[in-house]
């Protein structure tokens, strides 16, 4: 016992583990503070919380488990990038191959019910913070990044439903990317688009509307598939982080986990 | 004595001689009158500018070549199709449902004209059906059912001259509402 | 068994009416029950509104189901009171939506629909926003109890208590993420994720469904055009849920569950998101069967079933039936009554600003009052639509193929 204890101060005391580790085991309250500002990822906290901030029947815990979980797709979707081809030709039979072939063929589940249960937990977040109220001044500002957030989670989860390009998916985005065509003045059946028209030639048509940019041409094809590639794995998640960032550095500025005022 | 100037002497006379700055200035200084104008056109050329940009990156995204399947295709003879039937033959392949009745031959495009999904042929109802939203249209393609806004749409469809085949051709549409069924490319008559 | 199944399934291929129509009378109750007292003026409502429904259910055999289960819902609910948000009483409702859960599913036609992968998200949701809005109201229940005896919130007996981060909130962190992990892992290898068969861009599946929490927006695109319901409606949500801060300017409730100080708010959201935005998706995911059309939860889904539908336009009934002429050819003319009314919908805030809500009026101030009614109306626009089709089968208020312009 003691050998081990002194094997533990050997280690603790080391030049390596001290460069690292600035602080030693927090067992004061001094390096418990320090150990919290001493940290990158630590001091997203505040060095004390409130009581009921800690409180799981007050909290639910939903906003750190979205934000677990957007690290889970994070993870689990730089994997299927390793196997998945973004083209018609392969984008299916790469699914099966990730299920049945790959070891360890749980990642593609995993990315996938990940992301069901992120959008749960991002609504749950949302039913939480309004049940509290916690929307209300000073933390506005932050409920819109919030209400950003959510949509680009559902965004997300939307254009990574179209990548396994079975039934369910390219349906799903027919019927979702058909509605971008009734955008009024942008899509070619939207509301006041037939008025915008340069003698008689209409100027919003099939060939240059909303939904055309939208799946990359008139029908949800190849182009369609790398688009929603790109947004899925690099545009909208670099965005989401982006705002994240705010949203957490605004929870703490903001006077941490609401509580009553 | 001609004027030295040392390491340490940091203070020309004319400091900015020759540059842009000193030009304004031999033009007369900004006044408290011009500013404002200046300003302004400062502002709307940095506008014009990002504005500018945006438009070329926002036209990045409409391609100028498409990678589409054909349009156009050749259907067999007229003698193919029976009389009063929906033919489902080519729905697999073209989207293209071929409705044949005492008079005329018109092709339907088999794209629900609410969300774009395609529609199911319910022989026993003698109607269209779609399974998205539940829109519902008659033999013809007039919608009478469910959310859709208008009747499916009727691709070209004409008689080769060569060889007397049916030819459709999916690129040229006829829209009911605008009152193009009656446009003579638009059916054959039989 | 088999009786209470046909009555289960008549139920719920009428239920989307029946909660619309009567959610606005249900948060009246939900008011009531927190408080504790059920048995007041809104109990004659409620019971009015009931003999309505078999009396006329007489007739047809679904309102007859209603009001039954109407009379249930109320008996159960007047007896229950304040104890519905007892831990134990709790704790048995709880019980008992999962033991009913675990007996349907010994149906086969229910078991086919909640089984499919893409469907068990959904059902997970369903217990989970039961669970977390008992706890939010009785949360609220409590904390409304104690300010009504003159002392402070539950959460602010606490809020001067300040804890280190390190070790109670990282070690509160690191649990949540192991079971978190574990949950994943566990649930991965147990279901296998949906993926169908290959895509094939000439067959729709049938139904064809759009991803789960999308389905509250499919099915209001079975009554409004793509341009109100897929572009206009769900802008409009975003901008709404972005400026409740800026709309609800009551300072009560801020950092702490309540309701009684926040009645609107709350009432408001929680119809929003319960009932136009998750039961939708739950009508959408378990009631839709082939073709679109309603099925009860122990139906057979037969792609044949036949609904015989014909939609009228507003402009058919006004011209057509009730004055016995044919159809204007002009658009303007012939639509002019349904543009009245939708004007006239429109100009309710202004109208409601002038006598009868001239309290929220002043205590809003214009801008917030008429952004919030506004917001509040497109809201309704979806209930008020989706009875409208249910009652009388109507398709369009206003109707101009002309310009793709239909309400």
């Amino acid at each position: 016992m003691a050998n081990l204890k002194s094997v533990q101060e050997g280690i603790v005391n080391s030049q390596i583990w001290k460069s690292v580790f600035r602080v030693g085991i927090p067992n004061t309250n001094r390096k418990r503070v320090l150990a919290v500002l001493g940290s990158l990822i630590l001091h997203l906290h505040p060095v004390k919380v409130r009581r009921s901030g800690v409180r799981m029947s007050y909290t639910w815990c939903m906003g750190g488990t979205s934000f677990f979980l957007f690290l889970v797709e994070t993870v689990t979707g730089l994997l299927l990038m390793f196997y998945y081809r973004p083209t018609i030709e392969y984008a299916f039979t790469d699914i099966l191959d990730l299920r049945e072939q790959a070891p360890f063929g749980i990642m593609r589940e995993m990315h996938r019910w990940g992301a069901h249960a992120m959008v749960i937990a991002v609504w749950l977040h949302m039913f939480r913070v309004f049940m509290t109220g916690s929307y209300k001044p000073p933390r506005e500002f932050n409920w819109n990044i919030g209400v950003i957030l959510l949509v680009l989670t559902l965004l997300l989860s939307f254009t990574g439903y179209l990548l396994p390009w079975d039934q369910l998916a390219i349906w799903a985005i027919t019927v979702g990317s058909n509605m971008a065509r009734a955008t009024p003045g942008a899509g070619n059946e939207g509301p006041m688009s037939g008025l915008i028209k340069l003698g008689d030639i209409r100027l919003i048509h099939a060939g240059d509307d909303a939904r055309f940019a939208l799946i990359g041409g008139r029908s949800i094809g190849p182009s369609t598939l790398l688009r929603f590639y790109v947004l899925h794995c690099m545009v909208i998640p670099l965005a989401a982080g982006f705002l994240m960032a705010i949203h957490f550095w605004r929870v703490r500025k903001d006077g941490g986990i609401s509580g009553p005022l | 004595m001609a004027e030295e100037i040392t390491p340490f002497q940091v203070a020309p006379k004319t400091p900015l001689a020759g540059s842009a700055a000193a030009d304004i200035r031999d033009q007369g200084e900004i006044t408290r009158r011009s500013f404002p104008l200046v300003l302004t056109t400062a502002w709307v050329a940095l506008a014009a500018a990002l504005g500018g940009l945006a438009s070329i990156l926002g036209r990045f995204m409409f391609p100028n070549v498409l990678f589409e399947p054909v349009q156009k295709f050749k259907a067999g003879f007229l003698n193919d199709y029976t009389v009063g039937a929906v033919d489902e033959r080519w729905k697999e392949k073209y989207g293209i449902w071929l409705v044949r009745n005492e008079k005329v031959m018109y092709a339907l495009i088999a794209v629900c004209t609410h969300l774009g999904c395609t529609p199911n042929w319910l022989e026993s109802q003698n109607k269209f059906k779609c399974p998205c939203h539940g829109s519902g249209y008659y033999r013809t393609g007039v919608n009478f059912e469910g959310p859709a806004p208008r009747p499916l749409e009727r691709a070209k469809i004409f008689l080769d001259p060569a060889d007397g085949q049916i030819v459709v051709d999916k690129s040229v549409q006829f829209h009911q509402e605008r009152g193009e069924w009656t446009n003579p490319d638009s059916f054959i008559k039989t | 068994m088999t009786f209470l199944k046909d009555f289960i399934n008549t139920l719920s291929a009428a239920s989307t009416s029946f909660l619309l129509l009567t959610s606005v009378f249900a948060f009246v109750v939900f008011f009531n029950l927190l408080e504790g007292k059920i048995r007041s003026k809104v109990g004659a409502i409620f019971i009015a509104f009931g003999t309505l429904f078999v009396v006329v259910g007489f007739a047809v055999r679904p309102l007859l189901y209603l009001g039954i289960a109407y009379f249930v819902i109320l008996f159960m609910l007047s007896n229950l009171g304040g104890r519905l948000w007892d831990k134990r009483v709790g704790l048995r409702l709880l019980i008992g939506a999962l033991a009913a859960f675990g007996l349907s599913m010994l149906d086969p036609n229910f078991f086919l629909i909640a089984a499919k992968p893409d469907n068990v998200p959904i059902g997970a949701m369903i217990f989970l926003l039961g669970i977390f809005t008992w706890i939010a109201l009785r949360k609220a229940y409590l904390n409304d109890r104690q300010l009504a005896a003159g002392g402070i919130p539950w959460e602010k007996t606490e809020s001067d208590e300040k804890l280190f981060t390190w070790p109670d909130l990282v070690y509160t962190e690191m649990l949540c993420m192991i079971l978190l992990t574990i949950v994943m892992i566990v649930w991965s290898i147990a279901l296998r994720a949906p993926l169908e068969e290959a895509a094939n861009p000439t067959s729709s599946p049938n139904p064809a469904k759009a991803p789960w929490y999308f389905l509250g927006l499919q099915e209001m695109l079975v009554y409004f055009d793509p341009w109100l319901a897929g572009v206009v409606l769900p802008t409009l949500i975003i901008v709404g849920l972005m400026a409740i801060p800026y709309i609800d300017t009551n300072p009560k409730g801020n950092g702490y569950y309540s309701f009684r100080e926040r009645k609107w708010e709350i009432g408001v959201f929680l119809y929003g998101f319960l009932v136009l935005w998750s039961f939708l998706i739950i009508t959408g995911t378990f009631l839709r069967g082939p073709n679109w059309n309603f099925f009860g939860p122990f139906e057979y889904w037969d792609p044949n079933k036949l609904v015989p539908l014909v939609n009228v336009d507003l402009s058919e009934i006004i011209w057509v039936k009730l004055l016995g002429m044919p159809l204007p050819k002009l658009w303007i003319l012939r639509e002019s009554f349904g543009i009245l009314l939708v004007l006239a919908y429109l100009s309710l805030p202004p109208l409601l600003a002038a006598k009868p809500f001239r309290r929220f009026y002043l205590k809003m101030g214009g801008p917030r009052y008429y952004v919030g009614s506004f917001l509040f109306l497109f809201m309704m626009a979806l209930p008020i639509k989706m009875v409208l089709r249910w009652l009388f089968n109507l398709k369009y208020i206003v109707h101009i193929q002309e310009i793709f312009f239909n309400i």
